[in-house]
């Protein structure tokens, strides 16, 4: 994917940059408020990242909201030091889709970026999802996995539901924290893990091909890739 | 020390000085007018009278009578006699003890106050003046230096009672600062030693209950505050300062040996994975400080709206259900029904999340933890969370809701110690304490919130400010 990252931060710029351009996408790059305008505005970017405090006299809000108003759809992550819940409400209302706070993880930042583009494609009015051979029907709730029935809890169901629609995406825990269970803190606990290995045990307990894995350092993912 | 002159006990005494004797004016005054005129009166009364008297015995005696009269009367040597003169039309004395007719006298009949040379001196004398028939002219008079003895007496009484308050002010004014200094010098030793950082005196009070006693206990409750919100940082700095070192001592040991052995590609990768994973627990502890700091701050009272403690609380169990179950504990749910309250649904979470957490901490295998959300009498909502673990001993109860504090039992066990001080921040923002209880064996941690009140319905929630809620809303779920 062809990713603007709009930060003044030079370390942060490289950090992410690198990190873009190792797993296979592109980046540009722009220091301050009025570049990222232009470029935000004249390139066609599948995401951007945009820093909210910046040089000059144009903030990331800003930008974000001069774009949105000028009917620019793109998906943007809003990357900010300030942490509150608050600043954060500010900034998804000024017409960021995520937000995610300094200092992050890469792996995080990936995850997101990911989610971000994916949404953006239109999952569509989707009712079955399918990875390998585990089938989910979003209508009657049935999950089969080849030809056995799967019984899960309706949490169980909806924490499913979020991997396979971010098959062969990298899903961290604070992302299953806030879509699964609209949690929006850190429990400080390992209770996702938990709730994660339940799972494991209902889909991928009994089946050779393990279809629910960890990614070290990052989260989980569904996929039928090695 | 400070001068008497720039004392407020000095100003306040020339005040209540200033006002008495203002006050004595305005007594003496009216006082004075009266007896002035009465004494007056009388006087020009009594001259009159004997001015009659002695016109009878011209009307009787002719002029030769009226002189013969006053020559016996004068021959009688009265103690303080009038002055009484008969002059002829000329006003040549013909009887009297007077030695001239007045010279300033007016020339009508009448009463009068006039100077008059007696003896060698000037005095001034009341003075009756009757033309009597055939031109002859009567006198009778009165030395007003008699009165004057009198007047010095008031004169005299009035100055001692000026004197007297004067002194007596000044006495009580120098009392009275006498008394306020002992006090303000005791109080400004109390803070001088406050200030000097002994911020464990408290300032003396007595058993008078009066004003600087009250303002005394109003400043000592002030600074029982500050001592313990000062306490209360020192613990903080020593124990963010202690728990910090910990993963940064790890780091450090980690990246020395890394630059000093240069071991192969993979352990150095695993030796740098270790160093993230030690940088996030740095991380993770400054975000649960920053956000206890918001929460303390009280500006999430904007994010408040109605909900239902109960599900808030189901849904918590329901999350933390697995990894009761993974430690062989049963977790309960128990509520009467719906708990309507106002609130943030984000920290009410956190923190019930938060109490079941440490309760599954610190609850040995095959406990059981019980939540319970009940509507109680007067409109209150109990949220408890019960475990079958140690507990706390009575003595540590506080100190468990203090930052960072575990207790004793806990050493070793993960997790950042600020999770009681998070739950206790959340229920002073709702208004409420958290509270420990024995649960005979275990412990009982409660939260009592107040209801929403009835007149708040929904529809008064559509005016309410944006809320927690509509953040999930912009960002779609699933």
């Amino acid at each position: 994917m062809k990713v603007l990252l709009v930060e003044d931060n030079e370390r942060v710029t490289q950090f992410v940059v690198k990190g873009l351009r190792e797993s296979g996408h592109t980046a540009d790059h722009a220091a301050n408020g009025r570049d990222g305008m232009f470029l935000a505005a004249s390139e066609p970017y599948d995401v951007i990242i945009m820093d909210r405090m910046l040089p000059g006299d144009i903030d990331g809000l800003a930008i974000i909201e001069a774009l949105r108003k000028s009917g620019k759809r793109t998906p943007i992550l809003i990357l900010s030091a300030l942490s509150d819940v608050d600043e954060r409400i500010r900034g998804l209302r000024s017409g960021g889709d995520d937000y995610l706070t300094k200092p992050f993880a890469f792996g995080e930042l990936l995850a997101r970026l990911d989610a971000l583009t994916r949404r953006a494609q239109g999952e569509g009015a989707q009712t079955k999802l399918e990875v390998g051979d585990l089938r989910v029907d979003l209508l009657t709730r049935k999950v089969t996995r080849g030809d056995r029935n799967i019984v899960l809890q309706p949490r169980e169901f909806k924490l499913l539901e979020y991997l396979m629609r971010h098959a062969d995406q990298v899903v961290t825990r604070t992302m299953l924290l806030e879509n699964v269970w609209d949690y929006h803190f850190d429990p400080q606990t390992n209770v996702v893990d938990v709730h994660i290995s339940k799972l494991r045990q209902k889909i991928d307990a009994d089946f050779e091909r393990p279809l629910l894995r960890t990614v070290r350092n990052a989260g989980y993912t569904m996929t039928t890739h090695d | 020390m400070y001068s008497f002159a720039r004392s407020s006990a000095l100003t306040l005494a020339v005040g209540y000085i200033s006002l008495g004797l203002a006050a004595l004016a305005l007594f003496a005054t009216p006082l004075w007018y009266a007896w002035r005129v009465t004494v007056q009166e009388g006087r020009t009364e009594i001259l009159q009278a004997d001015a009659q008297l002695l016109t009878d015995v011209f009307r009787r005696g002719g002029a030769s009578g009226l002189t013969s009269y006053i020559d016996t009367r004068i021959g009688m040597r009265i103690p303080n006699e009038r002055f009484l003169l008969l002059a002829d039309a000329a006003l040549a004395p013909l009887a009297g003890n007077l030695r001239a007719w007045p010279s300033t006298m007016p020339p009508h009949s009448g009463s009068y106050t006039l100077p008059v040379q007696i003896g060698g001196h000037m005095t001034s004398a009341d003075f009756v003046y009757v033309a009597l028939p055939g031109g002859y002219n009567l006198l009778v008079g009165r030395d007003l230096a008699r009165y004057t003895p009198l007047e010095h007496r008031f004169w005299g009484a009035l100055a001692g009672a000026v004197g007297i308050l004067s002194v007596l002010g000044t006495i009580g004014g120098i009392l009275i600062r006498r008394a306020l200094m002992r006090r303000i010098h005791g109080i400004r030793q109390t803070v001088s030693a406050i200030i000097k950082g002994d911020l464990s005196r408290r300032l003396a009070i007595d058993r008078s209950g009066d004003e600087l006693n009250t303002l005394s206990q109003t400043i000592n409750g002030m600074l029982e505050q500050i001592e313990q919100l000062i306490q209360g940082v020192r613990n903080v700095s020593n124990a963010i300062a202690h728990d910090l070192r910990t993963p940064l001592a790890e780091l450090r040991a980690r990246l020395e040996e890394l630059s000093l052995t240069k071991p192969s590609p993979e352990q150095t990768f695993s030796e740098l994975e270790a160093a993230v994973a030690d940088v996030d627990r740095v991380i993770r502890l400054f975000n649960a400080l920053l956000r206890l700091a918001e929460i303390d701050s009280g500006m999430r009272r904007s994010g408040f709206v109605a909900l239902d403690m109960a599900e808030v609380a189901a849904a918590a169990v329901e999350f933390y259900q697995p990894a009761a179950e993974l430690k062989n504990c049963t977790l309960t749910m128990a509520s009467n029904g719906a708990a309507p309250i106002r609130g943030d649904p984000v920290l009410l979470a956190q923190a019930l999340g938060n109490l079941i957490d440490n309760a599954l901490k610190y609850t040995p295998e095959g406990g059981s933890i019980a939540v319970e959300v009940r509507r109680g009498p007067a409109h209150s909502v109990g949220v408890s969370v019960a475990d079958t673990g140690p507990g706390i001993p009575d003595a540590e109860k506080a100190k468990a809701i203090e930052r960072f504090y575990r207790g004793d039992a806990s050493r070793g066990t993960p997790g950042v110690g600020l999770g009681l001080s998070l739950v206790a921040a959340v229920a002073r923002l709702h208004g409420s304490s958290l509270q420990f209880e024995d649960n005979k064996p275990g412990l009982r941690a409660v939260i009592v919130l107040q209801q929403d009140s009835p007149a708040r319905s929904p529809a008064a929630d559509a005016a309410e400010p944006p809320s927690i809620h509509d953040a999930t809303v912009l960002r779609p779920t699933g």
